[in-house]
């Protein structure tokens, strides 16, 4: 177009979320929280190289409330990258672009995440 | 680009707020984007009070009654007004649809109406579309065969093999898909969009076209086919109920097999 002072149409503003939008946002977004979350583990794990002091130091952590939230969010944000990953596996075999199909993947792999993170905190938990 | 702000000449502002004069009692608020390029002032949204008692049923019937009793220089595109030609495609209650298949009974409360997102506005609800024209032309939405038009018998095609072509064909090139998409959004200049790739699907598909590698050569690109992430907002809101997210699948599962 000629005239560059056209304004630009609204988008993200107003356009409605939709299920399936929502989970491909969320799965970026979780995906680097992983990556951050397994650049910070790694860390944790070297440190312990430097002696029982800094492994008291990373035992209080985990026991306090906060510590305990973060791992509980990160069990979480796995479960969820690795479902929702799933149906990009499927998606990249040619299945499930149903519209409906699309969907229910979608919840599944979300009501899933929230299964498995409460599966990971009982066996965390020696329940089993 | 990511920008999720609209730049500085695009803010929405209030706009007038046009009063009932029927005293009708089945009163609906229609918010729409208005601009009119001869003020050089920012879009504004307007708030019309339509009287839904002489009112069709779909969300066009709203714009021409806005246009006819209240508004005349409301300024939007249609043409065959039963959901055939595409050129009436807007957003409306946060999603792109046609506005002449869309029935406003569906929708509660308020009526929402932009132009379709992420494009240049020439005028209110009419969006620029060059980018995406020129990107269909790109993709050589025709049947490329060695035939000189000499030959006696015609191309045929079998039963089968035009099959595959269903779901694909119909595509009436709205826009709605590509302009849901926020990849195209950020990438609009380079990746193709939806609507552009389900095109050259339906053309790589086509058994009667001679060219099917050196369009799948063409389409194969980082930018071009691979920054769809498959958010399907394009399959949620085709007005004609295609798939366009399958047909990228398809392409890219195409490109990785062959």
């Amino acid at each position: 177009m000629q005239d560059k002072n056209n304004p630009l149409s609204p988008h993200l503003q107003i356009y409605k979320w939709q299920i399936s939008s929502l989970l491909s946002i969320t799965h970026r977004i979780v995906g680097v929280i992983n990556i951050l979350a397994i650049t910070i583990i790694c860390f944790f794990s070297l440190s312990l190289l430097l002696g029982a002091e800094s492994y008291e130091f990373i035992h209080n952590l985990f026991k306090s409330f906060l510590g305990k939230f973060i791992v509980v969010s990160i069990c979480w944000t796995f479960s969820f990258h690795i479902l929702n990953e799933l149906r990009h596996l499927l998606w990249d075999l040619g299945y499930g672009f149903d519209l409906k199909v699309a969907r229910v993947t979608g919840v599944l792999a979300l009501i899933g995440s929230f299964i498995l993170t409460i599966l990971f905190y009982l066996v965390g938990k020696n329940i089993f | 680009m990511v920008q999720f702000n609209l730049p500085q000449n695009s803010k929405i502002e209030i706009g007038k707020h046009y009063q009932d004069k029927t005293n009708s009692k089945n009163i609906k608020k229609v918010n729409i984007y208005r601009w009119d390029p001869s003020t050089g002032q920012n879009p504004r949204v307007d708030t019309f009070e339509v009287d839904m008692d002489n009112c069709g049923p779909k969300v066009l019937d709203i714009l021409f009654k806005i246009k006819n009793e209240i508004d005349p220089s409301l300024t939007f595109r249609r043409s065959c007004a039963h959901g055939v030609c595409g050129s009436c495609a807007m957003n409306i209650d946060g999603v792109n649809t046609l506005a002449c298949i869309k029935s406003h009974t569906d929708i509660n409360g308020d009526l929402n109406v932009y132009p379709l997102p992420h494009l240049k506005v020439v005028k209110d609800l009419i969006g620029d579309l060059t980018t995406l024209y020129k990107q269909y032309e790109s993709i050589k939405p025709w049947l490329e065969t060695e035939q000189t038009g000499e030959e006696k018998t015609e191309l045929q095609q079998s039963q089968r093999d035009r099959e595959k072509l269903d779901g694909y064909y119909e595509c009436i090139l709205c826009a709605c898909c590509s302009t849901s998409c926020p990849s195209y959004w950020w990438n609009g200049d380079k990746y193709l969009g939806p609507a552009v790739l389900l095109q050259a699907y339906r053309w790589i598909q086509d058994s009667r076209d001679g060219d099917k590698k050196e369009r799948l050569k063409k389409v194969a690109d980082e930018l071009k086919l691979y920054r769809c992430h498959t958010i399907m907002n394009c399959t949620n809101s085709c007005p004609k109920g295609l798939n366009p997210a399958k047909a990228i699948g398809s392409i890219k599962k195409m490109l990785a097999t062959s």
